[in-house]
């Protein structure tokens, strides 16, 4: 009972304390008090949760969207970071009345731009007949004058379209803008409702809402029917400007949900007028690319020669018609402000009809009148520049001092063709929740249309963005705004439809092994070597830190000597030079308090913890699309626990050493992670390739530096120990060999043992079978390099003879002949990743513009 | 007047290039007083892919790719064209006033004229600003006709500027150009241009050769077996008329149109991407001969 009373009482702080500025449309009510009948099942809903629960909730999401690794990249932000992505637990609904009327604008919309995108590359009718403006088109950026004579596709030009909407004060729904050359957010829309059945199942399941998956049927349908060649199964790549682009997360994303291939400029390459993948397997031939690179980008010998995104001869190889594109490239042409004010008379032109969906008012300074209005009512207009550029962005002019205002005057007069001014819009607010309550903010809608066959498909529902703060309009998630699931509700329930039930046309039941790009290949190799490398230096450092403990315990000289000669260990299994080695290093051996953790922490230092944690962690997301979701949950957790665990400005060293142990765990369900959840195909020798060449390594350099030297009987029994302990094999060691420390039983377990995971013979005998499953490019006779390599340091080692090894030369007390052995496999181990990196992942050639350059220096 | 124009660029690259994608505008246009009569162009390693089109301004591009390892690219275009007078000028009205000739260009939607029009906005390397218009203005009094306008500008740009080949490089902007009085003809034809663009007309760039084998008595002409480039305006009734700023002449038979557009970058003679090479040394010669 108690309950309950607090819970009335909780949701009344909900829905009761709900304002909406005077004058906002807002979605819920439309008039004051009276909330609209579709949103009354879900607010009651949310009032039986009460904000406790909806907080909840929202947490709930939040940890969801981190897990998934669900991001936004904000541009300048400090070393690239990305932000995790926000999400508001109450959705925006639309009734399924109010939807027809949306979609049914949405059509007649894209349909609408995509005949005026083959005009103006085409025939040119609007401009002839007077309909558009010539300046207009041709001093935009967009029109590209490379792209006039391209093949005629089959059906439409555009094939995927996002408009972002937004209700004014009268409660009718407007364009604000269209996304037309590689528009944004769809993958984020469908994220968005993946969680949100998640939180909020039943609430889900009864509010009967429309499914998203009709959407991306429609987009795999397509972009199967644009390709050229190959319809049956074609292979289609989505080609995205690389982890740094803001919505990266969303183009790894999408290629993994819809099954393409994630690839990056370099990955392709235009030969004999087509397009092919460069992978592990050799080239491939590319039908369909699904582009998220800008207009101007896509190819540098046409467009912009210093664009290191795209692919030299790509539009050559569109023109031949060897390729499809979507967007074909030069839609940005449509991005043009300056079109709005001419679409209403290019609708009754070639539809005979009027826009369904009006844009905002836009007035187009090229004409006399229009620009004289704008000039005239500046302060109540939003002015964009018709070329959106850096420096070069919209304005409101009311936000701008007089000086401002008359600097932006003398501009459109000088070039009014460059300019538009826009109605100031107010939109509607939705309900959301902010600090437990539940707040209107402004919304704006963006929607997404994709050519399916011969019609267009809208996705029911959408990406809601709202404002960061109450009275807040902008909603672009550069400053911060938060998303929204778009909940359209039917009238009666849906069947579920999965993207897996897609009827293929004589689709064979054949395994489809897609090829592996050689960029992905070669960030696989590092994603192992580095997760071995930081393992490595966090398991010696861990034997450091508790030798350290144990010296100053029982201060015993023995354990002083020992202490020493792993910290030098250290220096050499990290790399991280001079370290505690040479002169600088005596100082350091004697309080190597700072050194330690520097290697710990210093994210600048090669070598550290810190620094192979982070470029492991930036390997792997460069292929984001590869992973399982719980695998990269363990990624993605690794850096964020380890910067959490140390990440104050004066670290204490007690808590690294906590933090070691929880480090090398994760190290090690990674690991398992990849084991069981990795198909064996070539990403996984890869993969498995990088982390057994490192750890051969790794052992190389730690048996070198502390077994090779011969101590005392002490001493050296110590050293022995915190080897087995740094590679996990005290147990081992121990139901072995009992009690007898000596170094040959050391040597046989850490050096020959095949079967002991933790020993060198067991990694070169892995590399060995995974290097003989590798694609070759040519088949040759006899053994190739990395072979040959591979071989020659497995059979020197099999050789080899442990007591010998562990002869100690009188003069000054070195094992020559293990230095010697252990020497010549590290060298050859080295030049094998050099081959391997030649051999597979040479695909990232610097590349080298010639343009003419000035007339006469040609002379 | 027939010439054969031989154009041969050369590449050497301290190390192998494995591939590479190019565009030459090299092959001259056919004009109603300019007939390519033959035009090759010779590439060392031969191509893999080899295609050649019309680009939007109607010029000749040839695509090629090299496809097999090489460390040294030659391309030789040959080219045989011969030129007549073109018609005299004072067939057409040509006595106009220049700004009602300008506000014709906004007020038709002829073919011929949105055609031009294009010609009078900003292009990547011509951005016309208040100097530059101002620099202009002082050939186009009220009243004056057309081409005496457009004489009077190549005339000052003649006098008043110094060639130095020393002074530009390819991405010298306009402003100091016009501010230090110092270019060469392709400086020289995007300074007029934006002049004329400045006043509202419509002005593109023409890249070709100059014969200059200097007439017995007579100094040799700036620009000897090069590339060269000039303008050209339009004029409503005239179409469009050619200038050479360089050489303060109006070109007739010693000027080889190859190829025109908006500016210097929609005609760059060659260009292209090479994947890996090393640095790489360029070295290029053109030779115009007249032929009898």
């Amino acid at each position: 009972m108690e309950t309950q009373r607090t819970r009335e009482k909780q949701a009344g702080k909900g829905v009761q304390f709900y304002a909406t500025q005077l004058g906002d449309y807002d979605e819920m009510h439309a008039k004051e008090g009276e909330v609209l009948p579709h949103w009354d099942y879900l607010m009651r809903a949310l009032d039986r949760l009460g904000s406790d629960g909806l907080e909840r909730r929202r947490k709930e999401a939040e940890r969801l969207l981190r897990e998934t690794g669900v991001t936004y990249n904000v541009y300048d932000a400090p070393q690239n970071k990305t932000n995790p992505w926000q999400l508001d637990p109450i959705p925006l609904l639309i009734s399924s009345q109010e939807w027809a009327v949306i979609e049914r604008g949405l059509i007649q919309r894209t349909e609408l731009l995509d005949l005026i995108l083959a005009d103006l590359y085409g025939p040119q009718h609007l401009i002839k007949k007077g309909l558009l403006p010539m300046e207009l088109v041709y001093s935009h950026i967009g029109f590209l004058r490379p792209c006039t004579d391209m093949p005629k596709p089959l059906t439409h030009h555009l094939i995927v379209h996002a408009t972002n909407l937004a209700r004014g004060p009268d409660g009718r729904m407007w364009v604000l803008d269209d996304r037309t050359q590689a528009p944004s957010g769809a993958g984020y829309a469908l994220e968005n409702r993946t969680v949100m059945a998640r939180v909020l199942p039943s609430l889900f399941r009864d509010a009967q809402v429309h499914r998203l998956a009709v959407f991306f049927r429609g987009l795999r349908t397509g972009l199967a029917n644009i390709a050229p060649q190959n319809k049956e199964d074609p292979h289609i790549v989505v080609l995205t400007p690389g982890p740094l682009n803001e919505t990266y997360f969303e183009h790894a994303y999408l290629a993994s949900y819809l099954g393409y291939t994630l690839v990056q400029g370099d990955d392709l390459t235009v030969r004999d007028g087509k397009v092919w993948l460069k992978s592990l397997q050799g080239l491939q031939q590319v039908d369909v690319i699904l582009r998220r690179l800008d207009d101007t980008f896509c190819d540098p010998l046409e467009l912009r020669l210093d664009s290191q995104l795209g692919v030299a001869g790509l539009l050559q190889a569109a023109r031949l018609g060897n390729v499809a594109i979507a967007n074909p490239i030069g839609s940005s042409i449509l991005e043009n402000p300056g079109l709005l004010a001419f679409l209403p008379s290019i609708a009754r032109y070639f539809l005979g009809q009027d826009l369904h969906l009006p844009s905002v008012a836009t007035w187009w300074c090229g004409q006399d009148e229009e620009r004289d209005f704008v000039l005239a009512n500046l302060s109540q207009l939003v002015i964009k520049p018709i070329n959106r550029s850096a420096g070069n962005y919209a304005v409101f002019g009311g936000n701008l001092s007089v000086a401002e205002r008359e600097n932006l005057s003398a501009r459109i007069r000088a070039k009014p063709h460059l300019f538009v001014g826009q109605q100031e819009v107010s939109f509607s607010t939705a309900p959301a929740l902010s600090d437990g309550k539940i707040e209107p903010r402004h919304a704006i809608l963006r929607s997404f249309v994709v050519a399916r066959d011969r019609d267009y498909v809208v996705m029911p529902g959408g990406l809601t963005r709202i404002g960061p703060q109450k009275g807040v309009f902008d909603v672009s998630n550069q400053s911060g705004g938060i998303s929204k699931d778009t909940w359209v509700l039917a009238s009666e329930p849906e069947k579920q439809v999965s993207l897996w039930l897609q009827p293929h046309r004589g689709q064979g039941t054949e395994p489809l092994i897609g090829p592996l790009p050689s960029r992905s290949a070669e960030n696989l190799f590092w994603v192992g070597r580095y997760a071995e490398r930081a393992e490595a230096a966090a398991r010696l450092m861990r034997t450091v830190l508790q030798k350290q403990r144990e010296s100053r315990e029982f201060n015993d000289t023995n354990d002083l000597s020992c202490l020493k000669a792993l910290l030098i260990a250290l220096t050499h299994v990290t790399g991280a030079y001079p370290g505690f080695i040479g002169e600088e290093g005596k100082d350091k051996l004697n309080d190597p308090r700072e050194e330690l953790i520097s290697l710990a922490l210093d994210i600048e230092r090669e070598g550290s913890i810190a620094y192979s944690l982070q470029a492991f962690t930036r390997s792997a997301y460069a292929v984001r699309d590869l992973w399982s979701s719980d695998t990269w949950r363990m990624v993605d957790k690794m850096e964020q626990k380890w910067q959490r665990a140390n990440g104050s400005l004066k670290p204490r060293f007690g808590r690294i050493q906590d933090s070691l142990n929880a480090f090398i765990l994760n190290l090690v369900a990674f690991s398992g992670l990849t084991t069981e959840s990795m198909v064996r195909e070539t990403g996984w020798l890869m993969l498995d390739i990088g982390r057994r060449l490192e750890r051969a390594l790794c052992t190389i350099a730690l048996l070198r530096s502390l077994l090779v030297p011969s101590h005392d009987a002490g001493v050296n029994n110590q050293i022995m120990e915190a080897v087995l302990s740094t590679s996990e094999s005290v147990i081992t060691f121990r139901r072995r060999y009992r009690a007898f420390m000596q170094l040959p039983t050391v040597l046989a377990l850490l050096l020959m043992d095949e079967n002991h995971p933790r020993a060198l013979a067991y990694q070169l005998q892995h590399l060995q079978k995974h290097i003989d499953l590798l694609p070759r490019e040519r088949r040759i006779q006899g053994l190739h390099e990395d072979q040959r390599l591979i071989l020659e340091i497995y059979t020197d080692l099999r050789l080899a003879n442990v007591s010998a090894l562990a002869k100690t030369t009188k003069r000054n007390r070195l094992n020559r002949n293990l230095d010697q052995l252990l020497a010549g496999m590290d060298t050859r181990l080295w030049k094998f990743s050099e081959t391997l990196t030649h051999s597979y992942f040479s695909h990232v050639q610097g590349e080298q513009i010639f343009a003419s350059s000035k007339v006469e220096e040609e002379l | 007047m027939n010439y054969r124009v031989i154009h041969k660029t050369q590449y050497k690259y301290s190390g192998e290039v494995g591939l590479c994608h190019n565009e030459a505008r090299l092959q001259p246009r056919e004009l109603p007083n300019q007939q390519c009569r033959a035009s090759e162009i010779r590439i060392d390693p031969s191509p893999a892919d080899y295609l050649e089109r019309q680009d939007f301004f109607g010029n000749r591009v040839a695509y090629f790719s090299v496809q097999q390892p090489h460390g040294k690219l030659v391309i030789t275009a040959t080219s045989e064209i011969s030129i007549s007078p073109q018609q005299s000028l004072s067939e057409f009205g040509t006595d106009s006033a220049w700004e009602t000739l300008r506000d014709r260009l906004t007020q038709d939607l002829s073919s011929d004229i949105l055609y031009a029009m294009q010609f009078t906005l900003d292009s990547p390397m011509i951005h016309t600003s208040e100097t530059l218009a101002e620099y202009g203005r002082a050939s186009f009094p009220d009243g004056r006709p057309l081409l005496d306008g457009v004489r009077d500008l190549m005339q000052r740009i003649y006098t008043e500027f110094t060639y130095d080949p020393e002074f530009t490089s390819i991405a010298t902007p306009l402003a100091e150009v016009l501010e230090h009085r110092r270019g060469v003809c392709q400086d020289f034809a995007h300074l007029a241009i934006a002049c004329l663009r400045a006043q509202g007309l419509a002005a593109r760039y023409v890249s070709g050769y100059l014969e200059t084998l200097p007439p017995p008595g007579k100094e040799k002409l700036v620009g000897a077996d090069a590339s060269h480039a000039w303008f050209s305006v339009f004029h409503p009734n005239a179409g469009w008329i050619d200038f050479d700023p360089t050489n303060n002449q109006m070109p007739s038979e010693q000027h080889i149109t190859v190829a025109w557009g908006r500016d210097f970058s929609d005609v760059s003679p060659l260009k292209g991407l090479a994947f890996g090479g090393g640095e790489h040394k360029l070295d290029v010669s053109v030779d115009v001969a007249r032929l009898n």
